[in-house]
């Protein structure tokens, strides 16, 4: 007899968490392949922590137990590592994570479509998508966009929440132009006062019309004041109705669910043709009793809440409704009604810093803004102390690894360093992020570097605001500005290799 | 040297006001002077950190827990305050309540932050629904935002929705073994009413028919197999709902509607669903009447009943509390609705309602309740002032036009401003002439004869 487990089956889960862990395209390097390994996106560390750490402590935090992780067939063995380890069990005791695999090749970029339609028969309740990547700022719960929901789901039939922060446009010389451009953000139209999402401007309707945003005349009808605004990025986190996942094998061409399919969702709730055509399967009558008789009675409730010129399909126009239907209504006139609203959830960045960690200058960021909330000290277990040599200048606002070890003379400013790093003396290291396992030999000096995994850096080489892959080797003496360094393929280095990107070293499989 | 004394204390607690009982000077030796003093001191320290709870240091004596000290440095004993925005000022300015856990060893350091409430303190202000404790089922955490929210109001939509949620929480209910639905379900619902009752106070409505429920639930067969058994639950809610609330706004409809002639002129205040279903039936019979239709801020419900009116084609005027006295003269009838009723005939109802009966009265102008029996309660309500409930602040009542700034059409709490707004408040008996119920109309006095009302069968 277990009395536990009637507990757990007491209860039914109300939302389930979509995390969809992608390749990291606009990471690259970082993201390919060490050797025959790969790099998961999903583990590259922010302030030694996984990527993958940060919405997983957010779900947490919120009370959500089942995790849907969906990585690329590669990744599998080395996410399935981390969600094992002690230090992912230790800190999201309460959710079951259930890993599945999706895509062989590189080329599932964008693609978060597809990963939905093949993994909806799991999902069998509302959902929230969530990207592996976003680091969410500790004043933001998750439970505020999920109570938004909460609220909104059955009072007038919205169909989803979204969840927009602030943009900051990153400052002149700060953004390296040679590492992956940072993608501007597409304009969003909302209701501010109902919290609405009405409009978002795809890179599709740019191509179309790129002087001007083209908007609904029947959507200006229903929210006649709405802001606009080109400074708002999509965090990527969506709470949707089950519903919606049955409209989306409907729309079998979509293939982005950020670029393509939301800002498709917001049109059904002012545009009358899609309404009548995904109305009934965006928000279809269930058995489950709605609280459309309460919602009757409600008496700060009016069925006309939107004052919108929608006439229901029911009555003819110019017939005014005389009498209210009859007090034990049926549902579908309920579900008629069904705002089909998208909700939207607007983080400002005055309430605390959050981001998505997609591309390497955000990357870089995140970093640097968890270095801004720490400071370092010596660090409190023998071994790693005795590895960290006292005539090394750490300053405070620097982060060193477990068991990393740091010679003599070597200054460390505002960077972060992994584990088992083995760094040399005299070393100059400013601004930069080094990922585990990096052997910098003595005299080298690096600047806002992004350093994968296992990459060697020989002695007095320089490295001024570069990205190496992981198992990447400098040589000795070297020197590279602003460029992303990648292992070439053993194969290549056959050919003569006239670009000085790749040193003509092969790794051997490390 | 003689052995301390136990100083009396009052049953419920230290006197807040005065100082602790101190024993004299000379009677301490040097230790336990030096004692005192730190203890003082570490208080004092204590109190500077604002917002976090001190354990009571215990006294050098031994005796049982006596917050010697720590009442006197905190100006006001509160709960614990979480470091919560201002805007939600904690319990008690000034008296500590009479509440038994307040007594114990921990006397806790009250938090300097903005003054309490003058009056209306009693009522608690509307905190924020936080992470449910323990396993609530997702319906109940949605309606509960919705309570919390504002978003279902009204004592009939507010009974229909939680029955409504609680016949799916049944449904999806499993009885563990070792026990029998009839004598499980009940502690399964508990944190679920808890929970709702942490959103927003409990309605008399809701609580008669959670009774009902209840006695339903006990008195369920312990050998019908559990579905069975839970679809009778559910069957009998929907009777419930069915008789105590759908045909009795019927039969009300009827009747009050019967004394709705042609060419009268009807006041109602706010918005009650019962009143709206007379007039709307009273219209759609064929009677030409017009309706004058009051209403008050923050809630602005009359709002909402006029669109459902003039929607309907029924000629209506609408005016704001304050402007009652000059139409009050041209009204035949005041039609008015309930939360609840009691048993000495008092009506609490949306604050606002006892000033349109009792000019209504002052003017001889017949007042008319319109309420089910199962909004009896009890109790005597002599005064809105020992039960009540305050608005939150806020956007809550979100209401048209859409083109006006928000911040136009709701006040802010500021530094010399406390905003209070009352729910409700009580009309006396006297002011009202006849409560319209499905048993009949009666006077208000004698609802507690009808047995029905009292839930009694038949």
């Amino acid at each position: 007899m277990d009395f536990d487990e009637s507990g757990s089956r007491l209860l039914t889960q109300e939302f389930i968490a979509v995390i969809l862990a992608g390749f990291g395209n606009e990471l690259t390097p970082l993201t390919y392949n060490h050797g025959e390994e790969p790099c998961p996106k999903a583990l590259l560390p922010i302030a030694n922590k996984p990527m993958l750490h940060y919405p997983l402590s957010w779900l947490e935090a919120s009370g959500i137990r089942d995790v849907l992780l969906i990585c690329p067939t590669a990744q599998k063995a080395a996410v399935t590592h981390y969600i094992r380890s002690d230090a992912s069990t230790t800190a999201f005791p309460s959710l079951r994570i259930d890993l599945q695999v999706y895509g062989d090749t590189q080329d599932i970029k964008g693609e978060t479509c597809a990963v939905l339609r093949n993994f909806a028969h799991k999902i069998k309740q509302d959902f929230v998508v969530l990207p592996c990547d976003f680091v969410p700022s500790p004043t933001f719960p998750l439970t505020r966009v999920l109570d938004k929901f909460r609220t909104e789901a059955p009072y007038d039939g919205s169909i989803a929440t979204t969840c927009f922060h602030e943009w900051q446009k990153p400052e002149k010389g700060t953004s390296i132009e040679e590492w992956n451009s940072v993608p501007i953000p597409m304009p969003i139209v909302w209701d501010e006062p109902s919290g609405t999402l009405l409009h978002i401007d795809t890179p599709d309707d740019i191509d179309r019309n790129d002087s001007s945003i083209e908007l609904n005349m029947s959507l200006l009808s229903s929210y006649p004041k709405v802001r606009m605004s080109a400074g708002m990025l999509d965090t990527h986190v969506y709470v949707c109705r089950r519903s919606i996942l049955d409209v989306l094998h409907e729309k079998s061409s979509f293939d982005s669910l950020r670029e393509e399919f939301i800002p498709w969702l917001c049109k059904p709730q002012y545009s009358r043709s899609k309404r009548r055509k995904y109305g009934s399967s965006l928000s279809p009558s269930s058995n489950s009793p709605s609280q459309g008789l309460a919602l009757q009675h409600a008496t700060l409730h009016t069925r006309s809440m939107q004052p919108s010129l929608h006439i229901s399909s029911t009555s003819s126009a110019g017939e005014p409704r005389t009498a209210p239907s009859s007090p034990i209504d049926s549902e579908d006139d309920i579900e008629d009604r069904a705002s089909l609203r998208v909700g939207i959830v607007v983080h400002r960045t005055q309430d605390g810093y959050a981001s998505r960690a997609n591309t390497l200058y955000s990357y870089l960021e995140l970093n640097r803004h968890f270095l801004a909330q720490t400071s370092w000290t010596l660090p409190s277990d023998a071994e790693s102390r005795a590895m960290i040599d006292s005539k090394a200048q750490i300053s405070t606002d620097s982060m060193v690894g477990h068991t990393t070890k740091v010679e003599e003379r070597t200054s460390i400013k505002r960077s972060v360093v992994g584990k088992h790093c083995i760094i040399g003396k005299m070393v100059k290291i400013v601004g930069c992020v080094i990922l585990d396992h990096c052997v910098i030999s003595d005299g080298a000096k690096l600047d806002g570097c992004i350093l994968g995994k296992n990459t060697k850096v020989g002695t007095k080489a320089e490295l001024v605001r570069c990205v190496t892959q992981a198992g990447f080797e400098v040589d000795a003496g070297e020197t590279f500005r602003n460029d992303k360094l990648e292992v070439a393929d053993w194969t290549a280095t056959q050919e003569s290799s006239e670009d000085n990107e790749d040193s003509g070293e092969s790794t051997d499989g490390e | 040297m003689s052995p301390p004394s136990l100083p009396v204390q009052p049953p419920n607690g230290p006197n807040p006001d005065s100082r602790p009982p101190l024993k004299a000077q000379k009677e301490m030796t040097k230790a336990e002077r030096r004692e005192l003093q730190e203890k003082q001191r570490a208080a004092k320290a204590a109190a500077k950190t604002a917002g976090t709870s001190q354990p009571n240091q215990k006294p050098a004596t031994k005796q049982p827990p006596v917050p010697i000290g720590s009442t006197g440095a905190p100006k006001k004993g509160g709960r614990p305050a979480d470091p919560a925005p201002p805007r939600t000022p904690m319990l008690p300015a000034g008296r500590q309540p009479r509440d038994a856990k307040l007594v114990s060893t921990l006397a806790e350091t009250g938090p300097m932050n903005a003054r309490g409430l003058r009056i209306f303190s009693h009522f608690g202000l509307p905190k924020p629904v936080s992470l449910a404790k323990g396993d609530i089922h997702p319906v109940i955490l949605r309606l509960a935002l919705q309570f919390s929210d504002f978003k279902i109001t009204g004592a009939n939509a507010r009974c229909i929705a939680t029955l409504t949620a609680f016949k799916t929480v049944i449904q999806d209910y499993i009885t563990p073994p070792n026990t029998t639905l009839s004598r499980h379900l009940m502690t399964h619902l508990s944190p679920q009413i808890s929970h709702l009752v942490a959103a927003r106070p409990m309605s008399v409505t809701m609580g008669n028919a959670i009774r009902q429920l209840k006695l339903e639930i006990s008195g369920s067969d312990i050998d019908l197999p559990e579905q069975d058994a839970k679809n009778a639950l559910c069957q009998k809610i929907d009777n419930y709902v069915r008789d105590r609330i759908m045909v009795a706004d019927q039969v009300i409809e009827e009747t009050a509607g019967s004394k709705i002639k042609d060419g009268d002129i009807i006041l109602t205040y706010a918005r009650s669903s019962v009143v709206e279903k007379v007039l709307l039936g009273a219209h759609s019979e064929g009677r030409r009447f017009s309706v004058i239709v009051v209403d008050s801020r923050p809630m602005l419900e009359g709002k909402r009943l006029l669109s459902v009116l003039t929607e309907a084609d029924i000629q209506c005027s609408y005016l704001l509390l304050p402007a009652l006295g000059s139409v009050i003269t041209e009204v035949s009838m005041v039609l008015v609705g309930a939360h609840s009723i009691h048993s000495n005939g008092s009506v609490y109802s949306r604050a606002g309602t006892a000033l349109v009966a009792m000019l209504a009265k002052q003017h001889s102008v017949p007042v008319v309740v319109c309420c089910e029996t199962y909004k009896f309660s009890e109790g005597v309500q002599l005064d809105s002032f020992t039960k009540n409930e305050l608005a939150p602040l806020g956007d809550k009542f979100a209401s048209f036009p859409l083109t006006k700034p928000r911040e136009a059409l709701m006040l802010v709490n500021g530094p010399n401003l406390e905003i209070l707004n009352p729910l409700y408040d009580l009309t006396p008996p006297t002011s009202i002439s006849a409560v319209v119920t499905e048993v009949g109309v009666i006077p208000p006095n004698s609802i507690s004869s009808i047995p029905l009302a009292l839930g009694r069968l038949l």
